[in-house]
């Protein structure tokens, strides 16, 4: 009765990429397949109201951003509750790069990119891995297309700072 | 100058500028952290997961059928797969099935045989012959709230009442009388939740919110022996 019967569709369609994004963003395959659920089903609930000419696809990866970003605080609040099992409720064989250990370099950095402002490392994200325009990222993030793209090289100018505050003992390339 | 070819290298690493440029440590990093894709056996797997979890949120066919005649008026009972889903005596056939249906991303089709048996236990209700109902119940328009409260209220029996504080207390939110009286007020499946077996904590009827309202529900509890006199 409504648009409702091809929202099959958008999952096939999209599930695959925002999976990727939302692993990207959450650096945690299960954490991010939770998620994927989630951004669905609160996607379906509210699809009835979304108008026929939207974006669907941005409009999906809005829901995950702010998915993801939920899913973040309630990590960092157990994190804080469960201190000492934060090794384990991390599992790094469960990463984005399966079954390669990563450099100690490499885990430098992905502190580093865990401890960007959530819209800078979406905006980062978004723009060079996930492939979109300024133009539709400003919309997922809520903010201009300038604002998106400012996001995404603060994000690497943050990177870079924050890589150089404690740099590589073994003496390595300057980051 | 040194400046301004690592910022035209950082536009053609984010693909805003044409050209070649050398990665440096933190680019290479950043791409080795977070360009691979999703795995595709993972991805499938993913998206038939949640497709699954779909399926469990969305709604199958909804049937729906009426009781012209009823102690209470015209009356309209909506089930799906799972249970009975909605019941409405306050409106028009087209008032029910037009609130309903945008609520459950549905249509909704009329099937005496689908809505038989709900149909068949209230008619029996109404008249006297039966005490209880024994339908499987489908809550998926209420939250978690108002869950609690519908069935707080499942659970007084036949002949007896409850105050919107008592609700309360058995849920084990003793101040929220008000938010119980609202829950109760929106119950998709009134008489089935016997919500007029809940009464204002000074024993006047409170509200109700089918046709008639207080008068109806005075009407319920006097063919469950309750006998009120009401005033209004």
């Amino acid at each position: 009765m409504d648009s409702a019967p091809d929202f099959g569709g958008l999952i096939d369609l999209h599930s695959s990429e925002l999976l990727a994004y939302l692993t990207r963003l959450l650096d945690e395959r299960q954490a991010a397949e939770d998620c994927l659920q989630d951004v669905y089903l609160r996607a379906y609930r509210a699809y009835s109201r979304l108008p026929a000419e939207a974006n669907r696809r941005a409009w999906l990866y809005r829901i995950a951003t702010n998915v993801a970003r939920t899913a973040w605080g309630r990590r960092g609040r157990e994190a804080a509750r469960a201190a000492p099992l934060d090794d384990e409720a991390r599992d790094p064989a469960a990463t984005v790069e399966d079954g390669l250990e990563r450099s100690e370099q490499l885990v430098r950095l992905r502190a580093a990119v865990d401890a960007l402002p959530h819209k800078q490392r979406a905006a980062l994200i978004l723009r060079r891995y996930q492939g979109l325009a300024y133009e539709a990222i400003g919309p997922i993030l809520g903010c201009s297309p300038e604002a998106a793209r400012a996001n995404a090289y603060q994000a690497l100018k943050r990177l870079r700072s924050l890589m150089a505050a404690a740099p590589a003992e073994d003496g390595g390339e300057s980051w | 100058m040194v400046r301004q070819d690592r910022e035209s290298a950082l536009s053609v690493w984010m693909g805003d500028a044409e050209g070649a440029a050398p990665l440096n440590n933190l680019l290479r990093g950043l791409d080795r952290l977070l360009a691979a894709e999703a795995d595709p056996a993972a991805a499938e797997a993913a998206r038939r997961r949640v497709h699954q979890a779909l399926d469990a949120e969305a709604p199958g066919p909804i049937y729906y059928d009426s009781l012209s005649t009823s102690p209470v008026g015209p009356l309209y009972v909506a089930v799906s797969d799972r249970g009975v889903l909605a019941l409405d005596f306050t409106g028009s056939e087209a008032e029910f099935v037009g609130r309903l249906a945008p609520r459950l991303r549905a249509s909704l089709r009329r099937s005496a045989d689908k809505a038989g048996e709900a149909l068949e236990q209230l008619q029996a209700y109404l008249a006297g012959r039966r005490t209880a109902f024994d339908l499987p119940l489908d809550l998926r328009m209420t939250r978690e709230f108002q869950r609690q409260v519908l069935m707080a209220a499942l659970k007084i029996p036949r002949g007896s009442v409850a105050t919107y504080g008592q609700i309360a207390s058995r849920i084990g939110r003793p101040r929220a009388a008000r938010a119980v009286g609202q829950a109760l007020g929106h119950n998709p499946l009134p008489i089935i939740i016997p919500c007029h077996r809940v009464l204002a904590s000074d024993g006047s009827l409170g509200g109700y919110s089918g046709r008639d309202g207080v008068r109806t529900k005075a009407r319920l509890l006097e063919l469950e022996g309750v006998r009120y006199d009401w005033h209004w």
